[in-house]
């Protein structure tokens, strides 16, 4: 009991089916206190669900929700240490700013001037000062999930939960409020478990993510551990712009084993992974690593080298995209800054040689 | 949906018709109402203006105590039904078994008066022996006179008759609101009853006061059910039923007729006044949401 | 199987060290409590007062007819007595007074609901639709009953027409005949087919006029290969609506029909005031079979859930 004063959730065995569907597959993994934490995942995976199960708007199939050490799984919200914001239309819209972040202090009758202190103070904290007799249909999406976020941390739950909060919003505004609840975690110090289907806005807030899809938890670690090495073939295709390529172990010694693509073998560390000769595995590599290697250039030893036809050149902006198809049909991308450095013109059809430094490759076995 | 290229005659060819037929529904009500105003009454070629009619009827203590009786089953229905259809509306929001839930609760509507009423009799009347046979049985008193014929039953069928129409309001009202309000609210700490009650009736209180209205209306201009399933007293129009199958039309008659419409018309009136002015506020509303205010 | 990443100290074994709280007097009434039942309360209230009378109205059909009462028994007398006199033939002639009020029903008030839902504005439809909302909320009863200063041989009509001109003696046939009927079933049900063809006209989007004006659809293909197919299920509730109304509602063919008209409502009623109850019985059980009938067939032809769309 005593370590599990700094786990502010944990889920056990958890499971919810709707009539015959099943939107979650007995889960279990638990988060410590103040921490902000993901749940990444494409949509219909159960993340939300999942969330719900923990806020207390579902009812579990099967399964526990512990929140600090207290097993909540048959209460109500309104009995639970937590507190939730949507994605949207889910300020109370008869009621002004101020009434909608009063609204859970004056149900736990709190006085008067405490409410105003309180709902002045967060009001500040979320960047809306003089917002209060503003109504909800009077502000801009931003501004009303601030206000929702607002309603939520004034009642000083430590746990909050939050339910795509910023799906409804354009880019650019998605970027600034990544930024702002970030800080506002950081203040406030409280858990926040935050579900997102978009990578980049995880990635931008989150200390820890959790890759949910099709009711299974796929994989947990830092943000930087999920980017940079995921352990799953699932987690390489849906985080970052990898390049997924399947293959059949040749050989296996000193911790690194030989792929062979059928057209090429390539060499990749395999972090103690269960794989033996023969087996079926994936490996990738995120298209920021993979260079096309030009006529005159002499790469380092350590590079692994595999041959491909170049296709086209896309231009995205910020990047440049170059799409080349592999001998066994395949097309991969090497994403380079634009401008960045002098690029080659390749010409559609023309032989190239791929080639990524030997050890950012991951091995997958599943 | 405007059409740029459509005739402007033929549009309004077809306005005059719309129009035209409303003016044919409402117009044998208008001239009932129109002929209730003539001393001499139907059919005769001087016209006289007069209330002497509708004295008649109110001097009547028989209509006003009959009077009396429809606004009581008029209010008993609300107390009953309303609940009720807001019940119903938040468990067709939750079930799984949509389909069969709102056949249920809508096929009344397709069952007609006299075929509803005349098996709800039998099946009071069955009750009625059922219960004192168990009482027989069990030597006590306490189920004599269960669902004897009298304003309980009434009531019932009058229940079974308005709830759909009261079902159906409330629950289009309830299909704009965003059940996410609720959870907020749940996860502000409300209880079930307190989000409900502070956040969600709030906003589906006109369909509320509309289905209110509905059911007065209609429990109001009920007859043939209440005809057949009460006991012990007379609503209003069953006595306007009575007059003009025994006596046939009088001045009176045409009275009562021209009571029952104009109150119809004006709870419905004000029903509608009252939705166009919501409706315009609303406008109002979305107009300045579609300009939102910046930051200041 | 989750692969069951744990973050922070694993919990160890299986068994939890805390009880479960025990079950406070709070969860009884909470939401999973009492809470949770009071919304049967509907379901149980329609199944007690609506759908066991209607299913009980065959086993009565088939009681002992007593001198005031009935008793339990089984005989089709009810249903004999029916069939062999001049009810059974009533039954059908009504049912074909309905057929007909339902078809001018369709004529004059489809054509509208059609027109609200294409030519008026988003905003304005619900306020037309409000017009024919006001005589269908006036008492059936006053509306019936005013049928007759109307169409009778010194109504409105009958002066009118005399007035011009057009006649020169009063038209009878409308009032106290089988056509007087049909008028009232029209006069009082119209609104429903106008309510039923509109609400599945505006489940239609927009955008299915724009492409056929586009495609360049004539207005007949529009209305027969879209409009019709589209709206089909309105138009068949609002068209059940008419025809069970039509044989069930006693108070027109009494108001308006001639001596001896009768529909399946009087036939009952009158059955009723007889102290025949197993033949009440036996008619509410024709006239529900027939119900049963037509929505089992428009429902496999048009499935009926569409008109629920709306309110989903």
């Amino acid at each position: 009991m005593t370590q599990s004063s700094d786990i502010a959730v944990e889920v056990v065995d958890l499971a919810k089916n709707y009539g015959p569907v099943r939107a979650l597959n007995s889960v279990s993994f638990s988060i410590e206190g103040g921490r902000y934490y993901a749940l990444l995942g494409p949509s219909g995976g159960g993340k939300t669900t999942l969330l719900r199960l923990i806020g207390g708007f579902l009812r579990p199939s099967a399964g526990s929700v512990y929140l600090h050490g207290q097993d909540v799984s048959h209460l109500p919200p309104d009995r639970r240490p937590t507190s939730m914001v949507f994605q949207n239309y889910a300020l109370f819209p008869h009621m002004t700013v101020e009434r909608n972040v009063a609204y859970g202090l004056k149900l736990l009758k709190a006085p008067p001037g405490e409410i105003r202190d309180k709902v002045e103070r967060m009001l500040g904290m979320v960047g809306l000062e003089g917002y209060n007799r503003r109504m909800p249909h009077e502000l801009s999406g931003g501004q009303q999930q601030r206000v929702q976020l607002a309603r939520s941390l004034v009642l000083e739950r430590d746990i909050l939960l939050l339910d795509e909060p910023l799906a409804s919003l354009d880019a650019k505004l998605r970027k600034d409020m990544c930024l702002e609840l970030k800080r506002i975690q950081e203040k406030v110090g409280i858990t926040f478990i935050h579900v997102t289907h978009n990578q980049e806005e995880a990635l931008t807030v989150a200390d820890r993510i959790a890759i949910i899809a099709d009711g299974e938890l796929v994989e947990e670690g830092t943000a930087r551990d999920i980017y940079e090495t995921p352990r799953m073939r699932f987690t390489a295709e849906f985080i970052g712009d990898n390049n997924v390529l399947d293959g059949v172990v040749a050989d296996i010694s000193d911790g690194r084993a030989t792929v062979d693509l059928g057209f090429a073998r390539v060499d990749v560390a395999a972090h103690g992974l269960p794989a033996a000769r023969g087996d079926a595995v994936a490996l990738s590599v995120r298209s920021e690593l993979l260079r096309i290697v030009g006529s005159g250039q002499d790469p380092e030893a350590s590079w692994q080298l595999i041959p491909a036809t170049y296709v086209e050149a896309i231009y995205l902006g910020l990047t440049i995209s170059h799409l080349v198809r592999l001998p066994d049909g395949t097309e991969i991308v090497a994403r380079v800054i634009s401008g960045e450095r002098s690029e080659e013109e390749f010409e559609p059809g023309s032989e190239v040689t791929m080639g990524w430094p030997g050890d950012r490759a991951r091995l997958h076995v599943a | 949906m405007y059409d740029d290229f459509a005739n402007p005659w033929n549009i309004r060819l077809k306005w005059l018709y719309l129009l035209g037929v409303v003016f044919a529904l409402l117009m044998p009500v208008f001239y009932t109402i129109y002929i209730s105003f003539n001393q001499h009454g139907f059919g005769a070629r001087i016209y006289d203006f007069t209330f002497d009619w509708y004295r008649v009827v109110l001097g009547d203590t028989l209509l006003v105590v009959s009077l009396k009786w429809t606004v009581y089953l008029a209010l008993a229905a609300i107390a009953a039904t309303i609940p009720m259809a807001l019940l119903s509306a938040k468990f067709y929001k939750r079930t799984r078994r949509k389909v069969a839930f709102v056949a249920l609760m809508l096929s009344p509507l397709f069952v007609p008066a006299d075929i509803m009423g005349s098996a709800l009799l039998v099946f009071f009347k069955n009750l009625a022996i059922g219960f004192v046979w168990l009482d027989e049985a069990l030597g006590v008193y306490w189920f004599d006179g269960w669902f004897d014929l009298g304003f309980l039953t009434a009531l019932i069928g009058q229940v079974i008759y308005v709830h759909p129409y009261a079902f159906i309001v409330i629950l289009i009202t309830m299909s704009r609101y965003r059940v996410q309000q609720t959870e907020a609210a749940r996860g502000c700490g409300a209880t079930a009853w307190q989000a409900f009650w502070q956040v969600e009736f709030p906003q589906i209180r006109v369909g509320v006061f509309s289905s209110c209205a509905f059911v007065t209306i209609l429990s109001f201009n009920e007859a043939v059910r209440t005809a057949l399933l009460k006991g012990g007293f007379d609503t209003f129009s069953n006595v306007l039923v009575a007059q003009m199958l025994n006596i046939g039309m009088s001045g009176e008659s045409y009275a009562m007729a021209g009571i029952m419409s104009i109150v119809s018309m004006l709870v419905i009136g004000s029903v509608i006044v009252f939705t166009l002015l919501r409706t315009e506020r609303l406008e109002r509303r979305a107009r300045a949401m579609a300009e939102p205010v910046m930051s200041s | 199987m989750s692969s069951g990443a744990i973050s922070g100290p694993a919990r160890a074994g299986g068994g939890r060290d805390i009880p479960a709280p025990a079950a406070r007097w709070r969860d009884y009434l909470g939401e999973n409590g009492v809470q949770k039942w009071v919304f049967y309360i509907p379901v149980v209230f329609f199944l007690l007062f609506f759908a066991a009378p209607m299913a009980l109205t065959v086993v009565w059909s088939v009681f002992e007819r007593t001198q005031f009462w009935m008793e339990p028994g089984f005989t089709l007398f009810a249903y004999d007595n029916f069939f062999s006199s001049a009810r059974a033939e009533n039954y059908l002639f009504s049912m074909l007074h309905g057929a007909a009020s339902v078809v001018i029903a369709f004529a004059i008030g489809f054509p509208i609901a059609v027109f609200i839902r294409r030519r008026v504005t988003r905003v304005a439809q619900h306020r037309v639709i409000l017009l024919f909302i006001l005589p269908f909320m006036i008492s059936e009863l006053v509306r019936v009953f005013a049928m007759r200063p109307v169409l009778g041989r010194h109504g409105i009509v009958n002066s009118l027409l005399m007035e011009l001109g057009v006649i020169s003696e009063p038209i009878t046939v409308i009032l106290y005949s089988p056509l007087g009927v049909i008028i009232g079933d029209v006069m009082s049900f119209l609104p429903f087919m106008i309510f039923a063809g509109f609400l599945a006209l505006e489940a239609v989007q927009n955008y299915i006029f724009e492409v056929c004006d586009d495609l360049g659809t004539g207005r007949v293909r529009l209305f027969t290969h879209i409009i019709l197919p589209l709206a089909a299920p309105g138009i068949f509730a609002g068209s059940v609506f008419i025809f069970v109304n039509s044989l069930g509602v006693a108070l027109v063919p009494t108001l308006l029909g001639g001596p001896g008209a009768v529909n399946a409502g009087l036939i009952a009623n009158q059955a009723i005031v007889a102290l025949d109850f197993p033949l009440a019985m036996a008619i509410s059980t024709i006239m529900i079979v027939t119900l049963v009938a037509l929505l089992y067939i428009g429902h496999r032809l048009f499935d009926l859930t569409k008109v629920l769309e709306p309110i989903s």
